[in-house]
């Protein structure tokens, strides 16, 4: 049991900003309305936030384990964890290992995050990665945009069956929602091309275009009822002009939920690289008028960084631009992944502009319930740089230093000078919590009011705020402090989310062929088993009762 | 600086009309390889199957697998890395001489006809196997073959992969990355992973003899290994893990029999193509498995003192001072 | 008087003692230098108990004995210098940015791996990687000069940006593997693979090379650069004779605009 006073809550589920309040929390890790005795943590003149959560990382599973097998260099020059009886070993930098990952997470107050593309082929791995992640909860997003066997059901008009293969696919991998990643081009990709144009039949297909393939798993989640919505990943990611598809992709969505994954690589106009520009105004303008729209706004950070994604033709250019590593794996049946080490300069015009871009959405999307922090962890920048957005995001002047540092000619294609809006303390909770809590549809999550997850974080207030969301002084989850005074004391295992849709028992047999045609693995090897899963938290989906 | 450009067994199946096996013999070392993966295959994008493929061996002597293959290279030994630049070379039409190529036991009309054919293919993957990773020049024969690998995608698709040896050695090579952020050849001497093959990988450990102690699961180094690094395990304490009696346990002080992998002891191992697999055990055992036996080893150590300093309170301290 | 340390326990295992660089035992006592923490193996323990150790607050430092488990000596100093009576081990002079390091007898792998300045010399043989890159790493030496009077291992000067490595004796495989810059002088010769895969950099041998095949013969030619690397290398009493040499320039897989140039 623990109680801590005289700190200042911010808790934006509940509409309480900076109120002193005590709050409680009991043996079984849950807010309560009150304990007697236990633990007393005076945070006098402290800050409360509900503990972070993160809406899009990347961090366990075939594709950053291959980013770490790609960089030794740069885990020689980074942060190593050393042993301790409580602690295990490990490396931070641009693809922290497994340990290290819960711990930085932790060390910075989150204690929810989402690996937001898993092929359901290499699942069973990234389970297993993940119970390797301590301290923090974790969900995991199936990629099903370029799935062969359902876009086959899609491409013969097969809606129903086409619900029911995902939801097959989604309790096979136990997953936590479905995640779209530029829809038909990772399949094109696998003959050497892309699908740039929403409406033009995808590489082997007759019908099916990518925009149909985003109406449909925008649909089927909703049908379904899964907790979070489709996770969008818009076709011609980081190429100039790509607005117009973007827009177009939303479209699509036809009114229902989505949630549009790092936004910042898709919000780009100009006809070229030396026309590139922010048009990130019309996209904020779109998400401010579609409130059933989330985004995360995939900032950029200048330094190094490895990428990784699913969108194998953008490494293979950016590979191209860079000269550097080249890492591909094409997943059979499924999607696949790139891997190339790069470093985003402000000198370099591209570079600024995408940096202003994510900052610009996350500042002219007014509902803070709509945008969240991320960087794509580790495409735009590590995981474990967020304070540094946060300090962006509250001190104009702080954003008009680092605006200093561009290029002039960068200055006309951007509109971060003329924002000076500057996120309050609540928003900043908003942003980095409550909101992807929502988004994610993990109602305990997020908030402090009685009955939620005692995930906690106390900051102690201070001016300079990167140096304040760097260094918590508690972290709790659970209720149970696992982060006192910068040091781990604790590093207890989290839980896992999983959903299980609502299926039609025939389902198995419809798939069984077709899949031992495409695939190389037994049927039966397939689908993760549930006790394969450490610390399962499990939610059956029931479709909504209106549709 | 080229990287690894690959994918899974599947994409070879469905896909690849154009496959390279080099320094490899899958006809009788990987005997399921051609009908499972690779040639035999028919499918939506090769529905003719075999006709619809075209297979190429390289390899320092005529296998077996030479008989199942279109085409079959023989290059000279000790000429793979020179043969492989010669072709990273004429990809990109830069010149090579005649008597150079002759050099490497192949002609020109045969290596530009390959070139030839792997531009031409849709999807084209190279298999690699311990006659090019473990001959003179190793790591960097790999190296080369999965440059070329990544620089035919300015061309066409193309992919390449190791042909992994038995056991599961991709495992624990996937688990040491997410562990370690390194895949083998680990030091954790200082409390944090380092890496440095060549300086901690197991046989030039024991080779240079710089262990006082081994501990050894799944493997049987006493087999394979060079003498000095077999005399320094046999001078050393040394405890094997293993079902069975090898030349390892026969040298150790300890041999603790455990249940077979795959056959009495459950978990996962991973594919050559770094796919996770189930191991369902079919028979019980009446040893305890691998993960049983080194569990209880770890809890008899936690009760001994630590042997690392204890982290104190600033997040400074989490880290060392230098990397090395 | 410079710090002087002489072997008394030989270690049993890797001896791990990176702070054994001027820049730092330049401020210490005698007593803190004693009490200084070596890695053996997994064990902390005091310099003293391996080393006799002598003198204090130098910028000399000089070591005596069969040291070829000692790793990491001078690693990244910037000034002063370090003498070797007997063998080294691996890593020395590592990440060096200045200063001097003399070896009487054999060093081991990675001696001067991507150093920035400074100077080496390995009176005996030396092992692989000489100023090479780290794995993974995109730069080896990025500056200095390295000299090796005996032989040396594998991938000498892999993808070394600048600087000079000298070697009086035969190289192995791989000599300049991927290298971008920078010059290699071999006294005599090297096994296969010279060359492979070079960007940028020259390479100059005094005994003939078995060139990779991707390598193609420009020209006989006295190079206009060879007075200026003479004269670098003559306080050393390092000679080069003026030519004339053959000039092959590759590594056309890459395709690359390095020069070997062999002494006709
Ligand atoms: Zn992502």
């Amino acid at each position: 049991m623990i109680r801590i006073t005289g700190g200042k809550i911010y808790d934006p589920a509940q509409g309480i900003d900076g109120q002193v309040r005590d709050l409680c929390i009991d043996d079984t890790g849950k807010i309560v309305e009150t304990v007697s005795g236990g633990r007393i943590i005076d945070a006098t003149g402290m800050v409360i936030f509900p503990g972070g959560v993160d809406v899009h990382t990347h961090v366990a599973g075939g594709a950053i384990n291959f980013a770490r097998a790609m960089t030794p260099e740069d885990h020689r020059r980074t942060q190593a964890f050393i042993r301790t009886k409580t602690r295990r070993s490990g490396l931070g930098g641009m693809a922290p290992t497994t340990f290290a990952t819960g711990y930085l997470y932790a060390g910075m107050g989150f204690t929810t995050v989402n690996e937001a593309a898993v092929p359901v082929l290499s699942a069973r791995h990234t389970h297993e990665e993940l119970a390797d992640i301590p301290i923090i909860d974790k969900a995991s997003l199936t990629l099903m945009a370029n799935n062969e066997i359902l876009l086959e059901q899609l491409e013969q008009g097969e809606y129903e069956r086409a619900k029911q293969v995902l939801s097959w696919y989604l309790w096979a991998a136990k997953s936590y929602g479905v995640k779209a990643v530029n829809p038909g081009g990772v399949k094109a990709w696998k003959y050497g091309h892309d699908a740039k144009a929403l409406d033009t039949p995808i590489d082997g297909y007759h019908r099916l275009t990518p925009g149909q393939i985003v109406t449909n798993l925008a649909r089927i989640c909703d049908d379904l009822g899964l907790p979070h919505p489709v996770h969008l990943h818009c076709n011609n990611l980081g190429a100039p002009g790509n607005i117009t598809t973007t827009l177009d992709t939303l479209a699509r969505l036809e009114g229902h939920r989505a949630h549009i994954a790092h936004s910042q690589y898709h919000a780009y106009g100009g006809d070229g690289w030396d026309t590139m520009c922010s048009e990130t105004t019309v996209l904020a303008e779109y998400f401010n008028s579609h409130p059933n729209l989330t985004t995360d706004a995939g900032v950029v950070l200048f330094g190094d960084t490895v990428t990784i994604t699913a969108d194998g033709p953008w490494q293979h250019l950016l590979y191209k631009l860079t000269g550097r590593k080249w890492g591909n794996l094409d997943v059979e049946n499924e999607t696949g992944c790139g891997i190339v080490p790069y470093t985003y300069r402000p000198s370099n015009v591209v570079n600024a502009v995408q940096w202003a871009a994510g900052l610009e959405l996350l500042l002219m999307i007014r509902d803070p319930w709509q945008v969240f922090l991320s960087t794509d962890h580790p495409n735009g920048g590590c995981f474990w740089r967020y304070p540094e957005i946060i300090q962006m995001l509250m001190s104009a002047e702080f954003r008009r230093e680092c605006l200093k540092k561009l290029p002039d000619r960068v200055k006309s294609r951007i509109k971060l000078p003329e924002l000076d809006r500057e996120y309050t303390l609540l928003e900043i909770a908003t942003a980095m919590s409550a909101g992807p809590a929502r988004a994610l549809g993990l109602t305990h999550k997020g908030h402090l009011g009685v009955g939620a997850d005692a995930d906690v974080v106390v900051y102690e207030e201070q001016v300079d705020i990167q140096q304040m969301f760097s260094h918590p002084r508690y972290v709790i989850k659970a209720g149970e402090v696992v982060l006192e005074d910068g040091d781990i004391r604790e590093a207890p295992q989290g839980k896992e989310f999983l959903v299980r849709p609502a299926m039609d028992p025939a389902t198995n047999d419809f798939i069984r062929p077709l899949f031992e045609d495409c695939y190389t693995m037994k049927f039966e090897h397939y689908p993760v088993e549930l006790e394969r899963i450490e610390h399962p938290d499990l939610r059956d989906c029931q479709p909504p009762a209106t549709s | 600086m080229g990287g690894k450009v690959t994918c899974t067994l599947g994409e070879v199946k469905q896909r690849a009309d154009f496959i390279i096996y080099w320094g490899g013999n899958p006809a009788e070392c990987h005997p399921r390889h051609f009908t499972k993966y690779t040639i035999m295959q028919k499918s939506k994008f090769l529905p003719r199957g075999r006709k619809d493929r075209t297979m190429v061996l390289v390899d320092i002597r005529e296998t077996k697998s030479a008989k199942a293959a279109d085409i079959f290279l023989q290059v000279r030994p000790g000429k793979d890395f020179e043969l492989i630049t010669i072709l990273r070379a004429l990809i990109k039409d830069q010149p090579v001489r005649d008597e150079d190529i002759a050099e490497t036991g192949l002609d020109r009309a045969a290596v530009e006809d390959l070139v030839r054919r792997m531009k031409g293919a849709k999807f084209g993957c190279m298999f690699f196997g311990m006659g090019l990773s473990m001959t003179r020049g190793k790591h960097m024969n790999s190296a080369a073959l999965l440059t070329l690998a990544a620089e035919m995608n300015a061309f066409t698709k193309f992919v390449a992969m190791p042909m992994r040896g038995h056991g599961n050695v991709t495992g624990a090579d996937v688990i040491m990355r997410w562990q370690t952020g390194y895949p083998f050849g680990i030091s954790f001497n200082r409390g944090y992973p380092r890496y440095n093959p060549g300086e901690f990988s197991t046989v030039d450990v024991l080779v240079r003899g710089d262990c006082d102690a081994a501990f050894i699961i799944g493997a049987d180094p006493g087999a394979t290994m060079p003498q000095p690094a077999i005399d320094h395990l046999a001078r050393i304490p040394t405890i094997v893990l293993d079902p069975h009696i090898t030349h390892t346990s026969r040298l150790a002080r300890v041999h603790i029999t455990t249940a077979p992998q795959g056959i009495s002891a459950p978990g996962t191992a991973y594919r050559m193509d770094e796919l996770p697999m189930p191991l369902s055990p079919a028979l019980k055992s009446p040893y305890p498995t691998d993960e049983e036996v080194v569990r209880r080893i770890n809890e008899a150590i936690a009760k001994k003192p630590f042997w690392l300093p204890d982290g104190g309170p600033s997040p400074h301290q989490w880290t060392s001072q230098v990397n090395l | 008087m410079p710090v002087t340390l002489r072997l008394k326990r030989p270690p049993i295992v890797p001896l791990e003692a990176e702070f054994l660089s001027p820049d730092v035992l330049a401020t210490l006592s005698h007593a803190e230098i004693s009490a200084m923490i070596v890695h053996h193996g997994k064990r902390r323990l005091p310099l003293s108990e391996f080393f006799d150790v002598e003198g204090e607050r130098s910028e000399d430092l000089v070591l005596h004995g069969e040291l070829h488990k000692l790793r990491w000596v001078g690693r990244g100093m910037r000034r002063g210098s370090i003498t070797v009576h007997g063998t080294i081990g691996m890593h020395l002079g590592a990440y060096m940015r200045g200063g001097r390091i003399d070896v009487h007898g054999n060093a081991g792998d990675w001696i001067g791996a991507e150093m920035k300045d400074g100077t080496i010399r390995i009176r005996g043989n030396a092992g692989g990687q000489i100023g090479a890159a780290y794995r993974g790493a995109m730069s080896g030496m990025r500056n200095g000069l390295i000299m090796i009077d005996g032989s040396a291992g594998l991938e000498v000067g892999m993808r070394m940006r600048r600087g000079t490595i000298v070697v009086g004796g035969p190289t192995r495989d791989f000599t300049g593997l991927q290298m971008k810059g920078g010059t290699i002088l071999l006294r005599s010769g090297a096994e296969i693979r010279t060359g492979a895969w070079m960007q940028r950099g020259t390479i100059i041998s005094l005994k003939p090379l078995q060139m990779m095949p991707t390598f193609t013969y420009s020209t006989t030619t006295t190079p206009g650069f060879l007075p200026l690397l003479s004269r670098h290398l003559a306080p050393h009493g390092i000679t080069l004779p003026t030519g004339p040499y053959q000039l092959y320039r590759g590594d056309r897989a890459v395709p690359g605009k390095g020069e070997i140039l062999v002494l006709a």
